[in-house]
């Protein structure tokens, strides 16, 4: 279980999350949406410890993330894996050796990751050919990248993964594509999600729970029918944007 | 934060303030954030040594970048060191019209050991490599592949810097061994075939001067030097911010601040050679 409590966060002088409460529980999937701008990557990147918030408190499966040391925060990312938003692949590395590095150094030096069954097994899941393992990230669509970075995310069987847009900057088809494959990866591998779009359809379609982020806090959450149903003018005015 | 924006707020007066208090101004601002990079760098540097304790995992990456350092400046190195000999040689060889001949081999073994083999190389090097480094760590920050490492559960340090840093301090001592040897030999060739100039006598001019303290201390240069080229390519690269647009100002300041550090460092290591020499 993830809990966050009063999570403030300043930068160039302005609060993004600014006394922020959220628990995320385990085997679900939860949404986070919210216009842009509002915080939802700076609130991911806190909970792997890649910001530190300036109040409050983030614990993972009761560890607190801000007071880590070096090593208890191997240990928290080691529990959580991170799909970014432009998949930040290494453009030095194949696509295969870029899903091994999803497993631990001990367990990269078993196998050549071309070979590796982990990897094969992972690039299988997100409908890729093992083909592509040896080619670079150069040398594959934007979609096929999300993909990949997908597979990175799943190989090391973490209990979390966040996803961070996953489908912007996809065409209609390719983000469909992803948006199927997270909610099957859902059910097969049973980790939990935490997805970030600003995309209303996707939202509804992958969330067991949507959490409404506006200016550095959360909005609204619940389930998506309630949230349908919820009374809130800004729920409703990013639900069903007005184009007058 | 609060220090920060003092500083800024006093920007919009530079302009009504008499110019000894804004010139004032801009070099106390100027000098608190180069030492704010040095303090920095500093902790960096730390991180990268204690990183040195687990070499194991890095021994592939750093042969990788040991190789790409060779390739990318031995042979601009080599042309540049070649070039710098026939100067020695020429410009002794009119200058020091009143002495024997062999002063030619005496004043381009001195000048390609103790200045040009290890700093012309360096400076080549700042260019080629250091400013490679800056882009392409940059261009790791700008696209979230650092945080990406990050989150994987390695340490940048220990699987980006600390492998470039040390292929930079091995890597120095065969260049600049063989820029020495490209340099001393292509002052024979000129003072053959420019100043009426015999083999023996260059034979004698180098052996005149070389003693080994003298090889060494060019070699101990070239080292640091390595080390301050990929260090400061990493340090700046960490540093990008902003895109593409980004990353080419990055590539710029890495090359900018390596020049200044190896011309600091090459003043400050002039003395340790007088108390060897
Ligand atoms: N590393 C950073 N340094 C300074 N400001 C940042 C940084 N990352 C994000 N911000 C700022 O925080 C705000 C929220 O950003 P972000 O979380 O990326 O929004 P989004 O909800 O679209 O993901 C933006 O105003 C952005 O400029
Ligand atoms: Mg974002």
């Amino acid at each position: 279980m993830i809990q966050i409590r009063g999570l403030r966060k300043n930068l160039n002088d302005k609060w993004v999350l600014d006394g922020l409460d959220l628990d995320i529980h385990e085997g679900m999937s939860l949404v986070i949406m919210g216009p842009s701008g509002t915080g939802k990557s700076v609130l991911l990147k806190h909970i792997v410890g890649l910001f530190d918030p300036d109040e409050g408190e983030l614990l993972v499966e009761g560890m607190s993330v801000p007071k880590a040391n070096g090593r208890q925060i191997r240990e928290i990312r080691s529990q959580i894996s991170y799909v970014f938003q432009n998949a930040a692949l290494f453009d030095s590395l194949t696509a295969g050796q870029n899903i091994q590095l999803g497993l631990t150094p001990d367990e990269c030096r078993k196998y050549d990751a071309h070979l590796d069954p982990r990897v094969i097994e992972a690039v299988e899941h997100v409908n890729l050919d093992s083909d592509v393992l040896r080619l670079l990230p150069a040398e594959l669509s934007g979609g096929m990248q999300k993909r990949v970075a997908i597979a990175r995310a799943i190989v090391g069987r973490q209990k979390y993964i966040l996803y961070d847009e996953p489908t912007t900057g996809l065409d209609p088809v390719n983000a469909n594509v992803i948006n199927r494959l997270i909610a099957r990866l859902q059910g097969e591998i049973g980790a939990t999600s935490v997805i970030v779009t600003h995309d209303v359809e996707s939202a509804f379609y992958l969330g067991d729970r949507i959490v409404l982020m506006f200016d550095g806090r959360v909005q609204a959450q619940g389930t998506p029918t309630e949230l349908r149903e919820s009374p809130d003018p800004i729920v409703q005015e990013f639900l069903h944007p007005k184009l007058t | 934060m609060a220090r920060e924006s003092n500083l800024t707020a006093g920007e919009g007066r530079l302009g009504s303030e008499r110019p000894p208090v804004a010139w004032v101004r801009r070099i106390g601002r100027a000098g608190l954030a180069v030492t704010r990079h040095i303090g920095r760098a500093g902790v960096l540097f730390g991180a990268t040594m204690l990183a040195l304790l687990h070499p194991r995992d890095h021994v592939r990456e750093t042969f990788r970048q040991a190789k790409a350092i060779g390739i990318d400046s031995l042979p601009l190195v080599l042309l540049v060191a070649t070039l710098s000999g026939s100067i020695l040689a020429q410009q002794s060889g009119y200058q020091f019209t009143d002495l024997p001949l062999w002063i030619v081999g005496n004043a381009v073994a001195a000048g390609m050991l103790t200045e040009l083999a290890p700093l012309l190389s360096a400076i080549i090097m700042a260019g080629r490599v250091g400013a490679g480094i800056g882009a392409e760590l940059g261009t790791m920050k700008v696209t979230d592949q650092l945080d990406a490492l990050r989150t994987l559960g390695r340490d940048p340090v220990g699987e980006l810097i600390m492998p470039r840093v040390v292929a930079g301090a091995i890597m120095m001592i065969p260049i600049v061994i063989l820029a020495n040897i490209a340099g001393i030999w292509s002052g024979w060739i000129t003072g053959m075939a420019m100043l009426d100039m015999s083999t023996h006598d260059y034979v004698y001019g180098v052996r005149n001067y070389y003693h080994s303290a003298a090889l060494i201390f060019s070699l101990v240069k070239g080292v640091f030097f390595g080390i301050t080229i990929t260090f400061i390519g990493c340090y700046v690269g960490l540093q990008a911010e902003g895109g593409a647009a980004g990353v080419g100002r990055t590539a710029r300041n890495t090359v900018v601040a390596i020049i200044v550090a190896l011309m600091v460092l090459d003043v400050v290591l002039a003395p340790l050679y007088k108390a060897v020499g």
